[in-house]
């Protein structure tokens, strides 16, 4: 979960991290009404991705008035398709140096990758790669002092106790990514955290408080993780306007499907890996993916993929019927494409159903079935 | 810095001796006895929770750690089926028993918690598979995990995957196609795990009956870029094929499996489909013409 830089300030700084003070503000809000601090500001667009500075979605403003003006323009030209969730507004820091901080799950090694960097800026990532330490989390403090005893006299221990706070809030928030960039020393040998990008890892987000908090308010900035968090299982949507919805199992097999669609000029709303084998009886993920799926009208049949190693056939295709009878409002064709125990009883409940669907054991074969049903319902492929 | 080991072929001898940790929940009862049908030599179980029953599952008896497992059975193998949080403690009773090889079909692990269980089995140097694995099989004989029977057939294929599902659909095509598996290892959708595809390389370099080996992989970090390094290194002179999922994912969105997320240039397709190239593999885009194409030439050459 890639958080807002805003979030990762405010999560920060509950851990005593100092950050320029600012607010934010909502798309659409008025920036007159935040408590700003007085002087110079730097308006800077929240989205979840990195790049932002090359992006023209961060720039500096002498007033709050010009800030204003900032956030109305951003908000017309908006971020390359990505969306704006706001806007954090802050004060602008009267630096001596920038400097660079980051650390990083290293999947490979299995260990943290430490850099420590006497320089910020948009390319610096690549020269603090040159000169970063590999450790275990125990580590950490080592590899801290020895990065540290490399730098120039003035900035040891500014950057020493910048990285050592940092890898304590990494570990504490089960981190994958904590990078600083610009960190900005100041006068009396104190650093703020001008920028922060944030990963936290999604499988640890049940055991994270605050994380967890922030989920629970935001879910419309965090879709992906909120929904994960509140069912259990992974949905993500790739194409708002999509025409097929897919309810799968399987994460690789459900990325593969949608690459070939894709290929093929069909356009897919969704990913999904519901994992039959976790339903123990009840129908709540497949309601909720219906849902999901409904709720798009561009949608105009659904496509189901289950290959069961162990998950009984006949009790998902009952768990389906379930399903749909609480969701009215899905009225588009399902193809289902089931294999595994019991698909003959499977066959026998779908076709006993009042439920508009098409039950196939090939995928091949199933694929052809949602085209053909796409193009009988209208939609122009290519 | 410590170097991932290579994984041992003696521990995936169709004989060894294996223990389910977790066997009395709900999927490892069922799943121990569809691997003692298939004809895993399941040996035992592990209860760790202490309010836990210890009464035998299908006749297989259970214990309190790995460390009696061990002891009463000669386990060297265990198959891990417990809850994403048990997963660190799953894995220390596991290496304080003794198991050589470790295999956790777990999903959900949290990233820090298999960094640690990662650095433990090598310092103990055991193999550990996973997690977020559905396991591994020598088809016909064992399989440790739940890969499905239905996809399972012997035959002259390695394959190693990152995911599940996608290497069963694969691996059903092929079996009905006449083409089944020498070894199946699954390496998991996960960012940090046990066994890369990398480190797996010797060992289907010198395994006997594999004649080719199948790869799936995911967008997403650098381990077929690593495995393309690797067939180099190793000079495989086996023909290899490759599929690669998520090719059209967008960037910075986690897709089911951790490990498949783009950051930047980082991890993407065209990363991949170039090393591999490179290294001399056969890269399809569609699971239909992969099928194909092992078909043909794994015909042609008999």
């Amino acid at each position: 979960m890639f958080l807002l830089e805003h979030h990762g300030k405010e999560l920060l700084a509950s851990h005593g991290i100092a950050v320029p003070a600012g607010a934010f503000v909502s798309s659409g809000g008025d920036p007159q009404a935040l408590a700003l601090p007085d002087g110079p500001l730097m308006v800077k667009a929240q989205i979840a991705a990195g790049g932002r500075g090359k992006a023209g979605l961060v720039r500096a403003a002498a007033s709050r008035t010009e800030a204003t003006r900032i956030v109305g323009q951003l908000e017309s030209t908006g971020a390359n398709g990505k969306p704006i969730h706001g806007f954090r507004i802050e004060q602008r820091i009267d630096f001596i140096r920038e400097a660079y901080v980051s650390l990083s799950v290293d999947a490979k090694a299995a260990r943290i990758r430490l850099m420590v960097a006497p320089e910020g800026g948009v390319d610096v990532e690549a020269a603090a790669t040159q000169r970063s330490i590999l450790s275990d989390p125990e580590g950490l403090p080592q590899a801290v002092k020895q990065l540290c005893a490399t730098l120039p006299p003035d900035m040891r221990a500014v950057l020493h106790d910048a990285s050592m706070r940092l890898a304590d809030a990494f570990l504490r928030h089960e981190a994958t990514l904590l990078e600083i960039n610009p960190l900005f020393i100041v006068a009396g040998g104190r650093f703020v955290a001008g920028d922060v990008k944030l990963v936290i890892d999604d499988n640890a987000i049940p055991r994270q408080p605050a994380i967890r908090a922030l989920l629970e308010q935001h879910p419309g900035i965090y879709p992906e993780a909120a929904r994960k968090l509140a069912h259990g299982f992974d949905y993500v949507e790739v194409d708002p306007q999509g025409e097929i919805g897919l309810i799968t199992t399987g994460a690789g097999l459900s990325m593969q499907l949608i690459d070939e669609l894709k290929s093929q000029g069909c356009r897919p709303l969704n990913f999904c890996d519901i994992r039959s084998g976790q339903f123990r009886g009840d129908p709540a993920r497949l309601v909720a993916a219906m849902r999901w799926i409904a709720a798009r009208r561009t949608v105009r049949v659904v496509l189901v993929n289950i290959f069961a190693g162990i998950t009984d056939l006949a009790e998902f295709a009952r768990l389906l019927v379930q399903a749909a009878a609480q969701v009215p409002e899905l009225r588009v064709p399902i193809v289902a494409r089931l294999i595994g125990r019991n698909l003959d009883d499977a066959r026998q409940i779908l076709d006993a159903s009042a439920l508009a669907v098409t039950l196939e054991p090939g995928l091949d074969r199933a694929v052809g079935l949602t085209l053909a049903a796409l193009d009988a319902n209208g939609a122009h492929r290519g | 810095m410590q170097t991932a080991r290579t994984v041992d072929s003696a521990l995936f001898d169709p004989t060894v001796p294996v223990i389910v940790q977790g066997i009395t929940g709900r999927a490892g009862r069922i799943h121990a006895q569809l691997m003692q049908t298939y004809g895993t030599r399941l040996v035992g179980g592990v209860a760790a929770n202490a309010t836990a029953s210890r009464q035998p599952v299908a006749g297989i008896p259970v214990f309190a750690s790995c460390r009696e497992a061990v002891a009463a059975t000669g386990a060297r193998a265990s198959l891990l089926m417990v809850p994403p949080f048990q997963v660190r403690a799953a894995v220390d009773d596991a290496l304080a028993g003794g198991v050589e090889l470790l295999v956790c079909v777990t999903e959900g692990v949290p990233v820090h918690d298999a960094i640690a269980a990662v650095r433990q089995a090598r310092e103990r140097d055991a193999v550990l598979v996973g997690p977020s694995t559905p396991g591994l099989a020598v088809p016909g004989r064992m399989k440790i995990g739940f890969l499905p029977d239905a996809a399972l057939m012997a035959g002259p294929l390695g394959v190693m995957s990152k995911s599940g599902t996608l290497s069963y659909e694969l691996c059903y095509r092929l079996a009905r196609r006449g083409v089944g598996q020498s070894l199946w290892i699954g390496v998991g959708g996960d960012a940090v795990k046990g066994a890369r595809f990398a480190d797996l390389v010797p060992l289907f370099r010198l395994h006997q009956e594999t004649a080719a080996l199948l790869v799936i992989g995911e967008i997403g970090g650098t381990e077929e870029e690593d495995l393309a390094e690797a067939l180099l290194r190793e000079r495989f002179a086996k023909p290899v094929f490759a599929l690669l999922a998520g090719t059209t994912a967008p960037e910075g969105i986690t897709m089911g499996h951790a490990g498949a997320l783009i950051h930047g240039t980082r991890g993407t397709a065209a990363s991949k489909i170039a090393a591999l190239a490179a290294a001399g593999v056969r890269v399809h885009a569609t699971m239909r013409a992969i099928v194909a194409d092992i078909v043909q030439r794994l015909r042609a050459d008999r």
